[in-house]
């Protein structure tokens, strides 16, 4: 609550109160619990979150009041002028004592098989301010099931969640933060008195994209995940400081480890206010279960005779000495190509493109290996747009908040959240605008979903209404308006599927707002004709000076997406990356610079030769499988690095074995541009090695060397981080035109593959925990469709596009409203990219009940 | 003439009285026992190797909590927790290192769940390092098995407090 | 549908008053229980789609409420209050005697559906205690006698 008033109140309107004899100057509204806090006095509590509205459930914090005849809670108190508190006297004391008591009236005495013991703040508020034994000798009240009565407490709520009603203690915590932070409806209080309890709603389980953080809030152990259940104890465990590796924000997170098991036992959030608050998604606390997993590559595997045999790193790399340099020597180094994975540290970045840049002397590299059709050009709009500035915690002071062809609970977990604390907490303002509903919407001031394909139509609409409406600059209007097309906004209106009123209510929006937050997300980013999409991005910032009032981004979907430019991992780099790489090697091929899809054209043609993947898998995330995997078979030798078997590596003449990013000390960019650490957890797994390791071991082999020594490599690193690296938008207002894209016929369904909530890349299907939630492939359908097929919830649906087909079952959203169909792509079972075409606009598919 | 003197006197008054002694020893009840086929009963509260019990109807009473570890000192006691089929907490691995162990019966003390006591046990010579390490196996008490005096006298204690009776 | 067309009509014009879509909850619930006498989860789902609040925030508040029942009650709801007065001047009696003489348990209903005994906290009557509140009326300063002659009156259909 603090924080709220904080931002919204001026610092004039303050108020001086004294704690514990000490003066302290907060601002109006701000919680006794919070002023107290600001100087270093802690007050126990156990239903305050910083994050979280108060609600005075606990009553540990109670303080004295001079002037208030009784004892108050600190966290609903608001700090008023010449208040005088203190926070330890003996009233206080005695209060805190018999709050404890009453709180362990009915809360059992199993800290022995209870998984909290050790970190549990009933046990250390116990201990600090608790009697030694009870004056209550009475049962404890006990919730058991009726059908479990002989067996025992704990109720499963979720795939990850148990529940043991006995233990609550009703900070509502679990249920606040769910509401109010995830805007998640799953977990509830039922019932009054001392019947209260916390519990899934009737016929529900508590499965949403972030349970996990309940258990992590929950101050005793009514609430613990299988996860962790069960494992260890948590002092035996040892923590390390990290960054999540799923996805683009960085979240912080603790790694909690144990030596000699080299086992890392759990994820937990290192709240980081700037990135974070504190809350993880379900993919990054469970997603880590990957580098545990029994099913990781183990040693390097060569192809012997169409067979992958285990081999040593020696042999391995020896066979990549004989098969590279042949090709090196013969065909010369742009016969070779790479695909690295945009989640990979700078470091390992940085050697992968060393390695091709400067041994094989080939500009054959990149990182983007999900997104059809990427152009080649380093000033595309696109890379201009996805370089521009973004700040995380700017979406909580914005007023007006667009999420424009975005996804967010699939794409960005934490800016969803930031965003929903925006609405709530900050009374922003939030447009949806989208191809098909989604979850960002029940906290939007209005929806808007505008036919597939039309995203930029959608853009223009909102500047010639603009412009209409005379809501910008005339001199600005009257240019833009000769560039973009005689379309007039009611005919855009009709193409798009949105209304004039709805561009007018954008453009009034926008126009009007005192600071504006724009993002844009995967749909635009993975769309064909992004760089269209982007001219009317820049159109529309020019026209209504978004970025001098706000800003406005293509958010990086991975985890290192933008270090991976700022390191100048495409094809083509940015010109000063470019320079600066010349000045530090003394040299940069001038060959012709060939980005993913180029380079899957030239295996076809065999021309190129020797292919490096590292942990890339374009067999399954290139958006058009069949081109892939064609390109892939022709290559002559291809090196696949990856920590599991993938579709790719099945393919690879050698396989060698990757580190996890828990296994070394590696720096990420987030999507703000920021530099994280994330420490080494444990020691590299069976026998992985970390990419950058790999890197300089190939360039050995192959009698060059790619450093001298870590110094040399990381001042190599830090001089290209230094660049400024925010390409400017064109100067002049873009020309757009639209061309009308014939649907296929026969085809209806636009269709749409992006991640399951619970799933990130390629990685996260080989975490037991996030496999509980989801752990196959569905195609997800508005109740509409599903009733004009005939299906229902779970029924097998056959999926068709021009050039493939898959049979999955059916899910029926509760959120779609239109006639679209996602599919995800994260499981290996289903080869969602068969459906796709790398040429086309917006896939579409034909959707059939399959006959039992 | 003195030395002479001193020399009759050990022969004559000190031997004599040594031979006594002797003589007077081998009449006596010895000090020393028979040992490998005699042992000496111990003191109840003597702290030899520890033994894990178990509740009436034979289910473990350790929950592994973690405590004994925790507290022990020499940090001698290793233990996993698992979850079993009805969904309670028990010790999956439970392994004493002996060589570490300094007996000083902390685990005991630590005890939440009255699980782990001080034996009598102290033969446990080996020649070799690993058959010090005593797992949840060798350390549990058969079940069922013969009344144990020592069960009765912690019953007894445990009466008296009133703590640790399992919950019906 | 379990709640009649007309159930819905009057929920969705109740909503329509309320500037929060969660004001309507409470109205809501009572006019399903009007029309059923019980709400469970199948009538939450109903109505949470018709005043489009999540299932979730209708089922905490109706559980919060012991006049919203899970289970259809008999025609006589039989509440005895076992409060502080009551209970000082045997309350408890008069719940088994009714428990005896209905043959049912506290929060049960009788295989005729004709009764409903549940025991309930201080109904506002203390100095006419012990008593008990049959559907909408206060029967006060109960003795067995007289709780006899109630039941006898009641089942013969007065």
């Amino acid at each position: 609550m603090s924080e709220v008033v904080k931002e919204k109140i001026t610092a004039v309107d303050t108020v001086t109160c004294t704690i514990d004899g000490q003066q302290i100057t907060v601002p109006r509204g701000t919680s006794v619990f919070d002023a107290a806090g600001q100087i270093g006095i802690v007050i126990p509590a156990f239903c305050n979150h910083a994050k979280l509205k108060p609600v005075g459930a606990c009553r540990m914090c109670y303080v004295e009041i001079e002037k208030m005849p009784k004892l108050q809670v600190s966290c609903a108190t608001m700090a008023t002028d010449g208040m005088v508190v203190s926070t330890n006297s003996q009233q206080v004391r005695e209060g805190r004592k018999a709050v404890i008591e009453f709180t362990l009236i009915n809360h059992p005495l199993d800290c022995p098989t209870c998984d909290k013991g050790g970190e549990c703040d009933l046990q250390d508020l116990t201990f600090d301010h608790g009697y030694d034994d009870s004056r209550f000798g009475f049962d404890k009240m006990r919730f058991i099931e009726e059908e479990k009565r002989d067996t025992f407490d704990d109720l499963k709520i979720g795939p990850e969640i148990v529940l043991n009603r006995n233990r609550c203690i009703l900070c509502y915590k679990c249920v606040r933060a769910n509401k109010e932070a995830f805007g998640e409806y799953d977990i509830g209080a039922f019932e009054r008195g001392d019947l209260t309890e916390i519990n899934a709603t009737p016929g529900g389980e508590v499965s949403n994209p972030f349970s996990g953080n309940l258990v992590e809030i929950c101050p005793v152990g009514a609430l613990t995940n299988s996860d962790w259940r069960y494992k260890i104890r948590v002092w035996l465990t040892k923590t390390v400081p990290s960054i999540c590796n799923f996805s683009g924000s960085g979240t912080n997170i603790t790694f909690y480890k144990e030596d000699h098991k080299n086992f890392v036992y759990r994820v937990t959030s290192r709240c980081n206010d700037a990135i974070d608050d504190g809350w993880l998604s379900d993919i990054t606390r469970y997603g880590y279960q990957i580098v545990n997993s029994e099913s990781r590559l183990k040693t390097p595997l060569i192809k012997k005779g169409g067979k992958q045999v285990k081999a040593s790193w020696d042999e391995a790399l020896a066979v990549i000495k004989k098969h590279m340099g042949q090709i090196k020597d013969q065909s010369g180094g742009v016969c070779i190509g790479g695909l690295i994975s945009p989640s990979l540290d700078n470091a390992s970045l940085y050697s992968f493109s060393k390695l091709f840049r400067t041994v094989f002397k080939s500009n054959n590299i990149d990182f983007r290996g999900d997104y059809r059709y990427l152009p080649s050009v380093t000033d595309s709009l696109f890379t201009i747009a996805a370089s521009q500035p973004f700040s995380i915690s700017d979406i909580e002071k914005s007023d007006v908040i667009i999420t424009f062809g975005t996804d967010l609970i699939r794409e960005h977990h934490n800016e969803y959240l930031k965003i929903r604390r925006a609405v709530n907490f900050y009374n922003s303002t939030v447009y949806s605008v989208n191809p098909y509903a989604v979850k960002t919407a029940d906290i939007a001031k209005s929806e808007m979903v505008y036919s597939p394909g039309t995203d930029e139509l959608v853009i223009n609409g909102i500047c010639l209404v603009a412009i209409e409406k005379k809501l910008v600059n005339s001199s600005a209007a009257a240019k833009l308006k000769s560039k973009i097309s005689k379309l007039s906004p009611g005919v855009l209106a009709k193409l798009t599927g949105l209304s004039k009123e709805q561009f007018e209510e954008l453009a009034e929006a926008i126009s009007s707002a005192k600071k504006v937050t724009f993002i844009v997300g995967e749909i635009v980013a993975r769309s064909l004709d992004r760089d269209k999409i982007c001219a009317a991005l820049s159109n529309l910032n020019k026209l209504f000076g978004v970025q001098d009032k706000g800003q406005l981004a293509v958010l990086s979907r991975y985890a290192n997406s933008k270090g991976a430019q700022k390191l100048g991992l495409s094809a083509t780099p940015y010109e000063i990356v470019k320079d600066e790489l010349k000045k530090i090697w003394g040299e940069y091929p001038d060959c012709q610079p060939r980005n993913t899809d180029a380079m899957i054209n030239l295996m076809k043609k065999e021309e190129i030769k020797g292919f490096i993947t590292v942990g890339a898998n374009p067999m399954r995330l290139y958006p058009d499988r069949s081109f892939a995997s064609e390109g892939l078979e022709h290559v002559d030798f291809l090196v696949a690095c990856d920590m599991f078997e993938t579709e790719t590596t099945e393919l690879a003449d050698v396989v060698l074995p990757l580190c996890s990013w828990a296994e070394y000390d590696g720096d990420y960019i987030n999507l703000e541009g920021k530099v994280q650490t994330g420490k080494q957890a444990i020691k590299p797994k069976y026998e992985s090695k970390a990419a950058f390791e790999i890197m300089e071991l190939i360039a050995r082999q192959l009698g060059a060397k790619l450093f001298e020594n870590e110094q040399v490599k990381n001042e190599e690193i830090e001089k290209l981080l230094k660049l400024d690296s925010v390409l400017p938008w064109p100067d002049d207002f873009l020309k757009i035109e639209y061309e009308k894209k014939s649907s296929q016929d026969g085809y209806p369904v636009p269709l749409f593959i992006c991640d399951d909530p619970h799933h990130s890349g390629h990685l996260t299907e080989k975490s037991p925990s996030l496999l509980n939630f989801s752990d196959s492939a569905y195609v997800e359908l508005s109740k509409g469709l599903a009733a004009k097929i005939g299906v229902a919830d779970g029924d097998p649906l056959r999926v068709e596009s021009p050039v493939g087909k898959i049979v999955v079952p059916a899910k029926i959203s509760p959120v779609l409203n239109s006639d679209v169909a996602i599919i995800p792509r994260n499981f290996s079972s289903t080869q969602t990219t068969s459906l796709l075409m790398r040429k086309k606009r917006v896939d579409s598919v034909k959707l059939t009940r399959v006959e039992e | 003439m003195k030395e002479i003197l001193t020399a009759l006197g050990r022969i004559f008054i000190r031997m004599p009285i040594g031979m006594l002694v002797v003589l007077k020893h081998l009449f006596k009840k010895p000090v020393t026992l028979d040992y490998p086929r005699k042992k000496k009963p111990m003191a109840p509260r003597f702290m030899g190797r520890q033994y894990l019990e178990r509740y009436d109807d034979g289910s473990e009473r350790c929950v592994s909590c973690g405590l004994c570890a925790a507290a022990c000192p020499a940090d001698c006691i290793y233990m996993e927790p698992a979850e079993n089929e009805k969904g309670e907490r028990y010790a999956k691995v439970f392994e004493i290192n002996l060589l570490r162990c300094i007996f000083c019966g902390f685990c005991e003390e630590a005890c939440p769940e009255e699980a782990i006591f001080m034996g009598h046990h102290y033969e446990f010579s080996a020649d070799n390092r690993d058959s010090f390490i005593w797992t949840k196996e060798d350390m549990l008490v058969k079940h069922p098995r013969k009344d144990n005096p020592f069960k009765t006298l912690f019953r007894r204690v445990r009466k008296v407090y009133g703590v640790g009776e399992k919950k019906g | 549908m379990i709640l009649s067309e007309k159930t819905v009509k009057k929920i969705r014009e109740k909503a329509s008053k309320y500037p929060k879509r969660k004001g309507a909850i409470l109205p809501s619930l009572t006019l399903a229980y009007k029309q059923l006498g019980y709400v469970d989860n199948e009538i939450y789902i109903e109505i949470s789609e018709v005043i489009n609040v999540p299932q979730l925030e209708i089922a905490e508040a109706a559980s919060f409420y012991t006049m919203f029942p899970k289970k259809p009650r008999g025609k006589y709801l039989l509440q005895v209050c076992n409060n502080i007065s009551c209970a000082l001047l045997g309350a408890d009696a008069m719940v088994d005697r009714l428990e005896e003489k209905l043959a049912i348990k506290r929060g049960e209903t009788t295989d005729d559906g004709l009764f409903t005994l549940i025991s309930v906290e201080c109904l506002g009557s203390c100095c006419t205690a012990p008593m008990i509140q049959i559907n909408d009326d206060f029967h006060e300063n109960l003795t067995r006698e007289k709780l006899d002659k109630l039941l006898e009156s009641l089942k013969n259909g007065k």
